[in-house]
């Protein structure tokens, strides 16, 4: 048993299941308020960075310029996205809805591609110490300042679904949409919001991977493990979803670590979360936090 | 009477035979995961047949190029219509659809020159007697193949760990995702390993997408491997370099081929610094040799500006691209037919090999009808890089030094017989 | 001239159970299979790749369609069953030597067993849960393929041989055609027969109201899972059709990909409509060839020069697909089925249409 090992890969879990937690809160925040199941979670995360990317290497800004600036972009791109693509898809069966995020998920991929090539491409260096060593593990300062960003937008999250009036109206739109417009609120709106935070929380993600391992279409694949951590953590809890991240993040962890020990096979790592997913399905559908939805037939 | 009209229709029909081209299939990566290394090479091999038929080198050719994306079904089925349209030769690509083709190629007689530098393509003959290598007598392709520079690059490392002065056995790890082209040198690479007097780890898998892959480094720095070989394309050796240099692994990676270029350099910055690796050519983009004018002529077919840099990769394509047409001159010697045998028989016809004109850039080939190992000599660079890579182009990163390639030494193999084939 | 019946009068059971509506659509389809019959003699082999494509790729979009459009499931894995079929009649015919013919319904079966397998548990599970759980099972069965050696020949792939009968092997676009004929003929009539029969009628009911229907005594576990059952016999024809024709199969072909083209087949062609299926095939396979078509003709043009068009045409291709399905969501979300009904109805009532 190697302890040392163990240990790092822990906290290596730890630090890269808080992104996904990041984005996996996103696409939560998407279908608590509007329903709609989002495959293209990834391609949010993989055009932020690609922005940011854009704006620090070919405009040459400084990153705390350019980061706003693409976070901006993010949310009109959002907005645009909701308005044109999801709006007329409104009382859908699920499948089609789903669809629709799947087509932009394909469409996007490929137009990044298009646009930015298929190198690698790194991001400028941003900050001036790279790596810190936290008990034994040298971590890249921008984790970090990912866990940091992270915390803040639990905060701001809980912050803005208790207590700020956009927040509640979305909490009421999410919980029953025709009581909600009968009281004022404007659906619409409601669910431009919510995609415009959530492309916004997805970009401040991909440009934390970006920094890390440079800016590339495995970016998207992050959206792929969105799902193991929404279900672990129940499709409509925010917290869980962060809870559910974290989890999935350090499952791939041990699972590697599992592997390397033991069992030799090599791909535990990939495969370990749909397993998992797969485990809580059959026994714990809603998830450790979800909301209970019980039949009577 | 037959005879004589048969003659004569021939004797009429040569120089329309002469004047039609000889249709080339052309597959190319340049949007799967791959594509990194697979856009530099194609291109290499695109614009090498265009200036040949610009400048009458060989015979002239009509390239059917297609972009298969490294699935193996693709290409399966674009060379099942290929082979129906009776193409002479094909430029391939990948490990996974070379080998599904050979079968193919050898019951069709269709030269292939792949870029999978897989060793079972090498056993022309079938006899190596290694379990699953059929007989490829049509596979052909420039370089060493991915098992003999592994053995270069371990042969290598046992001088540089004595060099170092170091005691006790090293150890090595293979790294590389689960698939048939980085799989293809690892039982190799771990025999000769261990015939050397390396501690050899568990193979650690990797994917061929780019990712975080810090969970690797950290299983390959608790293992205290010392040298690790990098068994897939570019893409993800960056992440796995940069991810390694994060978590601090002190390894002196061994890459293959396709594992590092100019590019790769450029998107790793200092992570890649110190990385070995084989180059194909006995030149880089840049050096001064005989044949580099040639190159840079050919490059101006798609870059007529003439500034672009051309990775390694691009003049690996080059060279493998004039082995096709000067095996294609070869067959139509004496105005014979552009058959399959004999662009076939073409590779065979010269020894020490290097495509007229290309002095100096092209290593030389050998390939006789039982070996399809081209070249057992295997240049050894390491990358340098000492810098921030992020601004600046590529060519611009090389003028200013901050992008080297720094030559190791060659590492020239025994052409032994019980390392045909795997 | 009606190809469709001018009002709902039917003087007997039988007419009430037909197929096709009216004796003259029934005709036209006739005639349309005589006609394809003789495709072969008049088409190069190009397109008759593209119509052998259409055919196995339309059989594996009905049996989608049966659990999507007349079962109201979600399977975002189908193409990891259509592989099982590929591999399964490549493993049969290889190891059991099985002539080829008889390893293609064999494979049906046994996909057909697995997806039984994953279906019993996917019959909890609904809307959402159940889409996110075949897409795991998507990628458990990718990575179970990518390992298993002995059965699929792991990452490298394993050769097929071609359908022999008689003595004659059906190796070529020409001949092969009539195979992949006359199982797409068989399997659409299969599948038309069941939406009449009782089961099928328990399927759509279980789609439109499954509280209700579990009221009238219809077994929902029983039916969904029975539904997933019989997509995955028809995803597996469909893919030992394709496996015995490229005489190749590898696992990178049933990637996460090739699963969302099924769904956009059934969906652009028409949920819960049998021809829907063939449409929606037939509109994915032609596609890329349009892409393809429209690029080359562009080609060495300034929207050539400027966009890069030659050198991306994969990415061009994909986009499309994205496009196309999101196009249809938003603007025909009833499908090319719908579209054609409407076009029928059109010329049936006109002049008086409006």
């Amino acid at each position: 048993m190697e302890t040392g090992l163990l240990f790092q890969l822990v906290l290596n879990g730890l630090i890269v299941g808080a992104l996904y937690g990041v984005v996996a809160m996103s696409f939560v925040l998407i279908y608590k308020a509007s329903q709609v199941v989002n495959f293209a979670q990834g391609e949010f995360m993989l055009i932020g960075a690609w922005a940011c990317w854009w704006l620090l290497t070919y405009w040459q800004l400084p990153f705390w310029i350019g980061f706003p600036v693409a976070l901006a972009f993010m949310t009109v791109f959002g907005v645009v996205l909701q308005v044109t693509v999801l709006r007329p898809l409104i009382g859908e069966p699920v499948i089609s809805v789903i669809m629709a995020t799947v087509g932009l998920s394909i469409f996007f991929q490929a137009l990044m591609k298009w646009m930015f090539g298929v190198f690698a491409q790194p991001f400028p260096a941003i900050f001036p110490v790279e790596r810190i060593r936290i008990m034994g593990l040298e971590v890249q300062s921008v984790y970090l300042l990912s866990i940091a960003l992270s915390l803040m937008i639990m905060l701001g999250f809980w912050w803005f679904f208790n207590f700020s009036k956009h927040g509640l109206a979305m909490r009421a739109t999410a919980f029953d949409q025709q009581v909600a417009q009968s009281l004022g609120i404007s659906v619409p709106q409601v669910f431009a919001m919510s995609w415009a935070i959530s492309a916004v929380v997805s970009a401040v993600a991909g440009v934390v991977v970006g920094v890390v391992s440079g800016v590339s279409s495995g970016l998207s694949f992050y959206g792929i493990k969105v799902f193991p951590a929404v279900i672990l953590g129940g499709l409509d809890s925010v917290v869980g979803a962060m809870l559910g991240g974290i989890i999935v993040g350090v499952l791939e962890n041990l699972a590697q670590y599992v592997d390397s020990q033991w069992l030799n096979w090599g791909n535990m790592t990939n495969i370990a979360p749909f397993y998992a997913l797969i485990i809580i399905l059959l026994i714990k559908p809603y998830g450790l936090f979800g909301t209970k939805n019980i039949e009577r037939v | 009477m037959k005879k004589t009209i048969l003659a004569a229709a021939l004797a009429f029909s040569l120089p329309a035979m002469a004047q039609t081209r000889t249709p080339i299939g052309h597959l190319m990566d340049n949007s799967g995961p791959t594509s990194d290394v697979g856009v530099p090479y194609g291109q290499g091999v695109a614009d090498t047949m265009a200036w040949a038929n610009a400048n009458n080198r060989g015979r002239p050719t009509n390239v059917l190029g297609f972009d298969y994306g490294y699935q193996a079904p693709r290409a399966v089925s674009q060379y099942q219509a290929w082979s129906r349209d009776r193409v002479a030769a094909i430029q391939g690509w990948g490990t996974v659809d070379t080998e599904a083709l050979v079968r193919f190629v050898t019951r069709d007689r269709i030269p292939f020159v792949s870029g999978s530098y897989s060793a079972a393509l090498t056993d022309a003959g079938g006899r190596s007697g290694r379990q699953g290598v059929e007989a490829a007598p049509y596979n052909f392709f420039y370089g060493p193949s991915y098992s003999d520079a592994l053995r270069a690059m371990l042969l290598w490392a046992r001088d540089d760990w004595r060099a170092r002065g170091q005691a006790g056995a090293p150890r090595y790890a293979h790294m590389g995702a689960n698939h048939p082209y980085p799989n293809s040198p690892k039982e190799a690479g771990e025999t000769l390993a261990r015939e050397l007097g390396f501690e050899v780890l568990p193979a650690i898998q990797f994917a061929l997408t780019p990712g975080d892959y810090t969970a690797q480094c950290l299983t390959l720095r608790s293992g205290g491997a010392h040298y690790a070989y990098l068994g897939n394309t570019a893409g993800s050796n960056i992440s796995v370099l940069r991810a390694c240099q994060t978590a601090g692994v002190q390894v002196q990676f061994l890459g293959n081929v396709w594992g590092m270029d100019e590019n790769a350099m450029k998107a790793a910055g200092t992570a890649a610094n110190g990385v070995v690796f084989p180059v194909r050519s006995l030149a880089v983009w840049g050096q001064q040799a005989p044949g580099m004018a040639n190159v840079q002529a050919i490059s101006r077919v798609s870059d007529a500006a003439g500034t672009a840099y051309r990775p390694v990769h691009y003049i690996a394509g080059v060279c493998a691209a004039m082995l096709m047409v000067e095996a294609m001159e070869s067959a139509g010697e004496n105005g014979g037919a552009m058959t399959g045998e004999r662009i076939r028989n073409g590779f065979y016809a010269r020894q020490n090999w290097v495509p007229r004109g290309f002095d100096g850039v092209c290593a030389p080939s050998n390939f006789t009808a039982t070996d399809h190992r081209g070249t057992l000599a295997v240049p050894l660079y390491r990358a340098r890089v000492t810098g921030d890579t992020a601004t600046g182009s590529v060519a611009e990163l090389v003028a200013a030094g901050t992008i080297r390639l720094e030559p190791v030494t060659t590492i020239t193999l025994d052409r032994r017989a019980d390392w045909l084939g795997w | 001239m009606a190809l469709a019946p001018a009002g709902e009068f039917h003087a007997s059971y039988r007419a009430d159970m037909t197929i096709m509506p009216t004796r003259n659509s029934r005709r036209a389809l006739l005639l349309g299979i005589v006609l394809l019959c003789f495709a072969p003699l008049v088409l190069g082999r190009y397109e008759l790749g593209l119509l052998i494509n259409i055919g196995f790729m339309g059989i594996a979009a009905l049996g989608l369609n049966i659990l999507v459009g007349f079962t109201g499931q979600i399977s975002i894995g189908h193409a990891a069953f259509f592989g099982v079929g590929a591999f399964l009649s490549a493993y049969l015919h290889e190891r059991f030597h099985i002539p080829v013919i008889l390893c293609i319904p064999l494979a049906g079966l046994g996909s057909a067993v697995v997806g039984l397998v994953f279906g019993l548990p996917a019959a909890r599970l609904k809307g959402l849960y159940l889409a996110i759980a075949t897409l795991a099972a998507q990628f458990i069965l990718e990575d179970f393929f990518a390992r298993a050696q002995w059965f699929t020949g792991g990452v490298s792939g394993r050769m097929t041989e071609a359908v022999e009968l008689f003595g004659i092997r059906f190796d070529r676009e020409e001949s092969y055609f009539y195979v992949v004929l006359a199982f797409t003929i068989i399997m659409f009539v299969m599948a038309a027969n069941l939406m009449r029969t009782r089961d099928g009628r328990a399927l759509i009911a279980v789609r439109d109201h499954y509280l209700s229907a579990e009221v009238m005594g219809i077994n929902l576990a029983y039916y969904r899972t029975l539904s997933f059952a019989i997509s995955s016999f028809y995803a597996g024809i469909g893919g030992a059709l394709y496996a015995h024709y490229l005489f190749f199969v590898s696992v990178e072909a049933f990637n996460i990909l090739f699963s969302i083209q099924f769904l956009a087949m059934v969906i652009i062609g028409g949920l819960g409509s049998v021809m829907g299926s063939l449409m929606g095939a037939a509109f994915m396979v032609l596609m890329p060839e349009g892409v393809q078509a429209l690029a080359d003709m562009l080609a060495g043009g300034w929207i050539d020069r400027t966009l890069k068009l030659g050198a991306s045409i994969s990415f061009l291709r994909e986009m499309a697909i994205g496009a196309a399905i999101i196009l249809f969501l938003v603007f025909e979300p009833d499908g090319l089925a719908h579209r054609w009904k409407q076009i029928k109805a059109y010329w049936k009532l006109y002049p008086f249409s409006h």
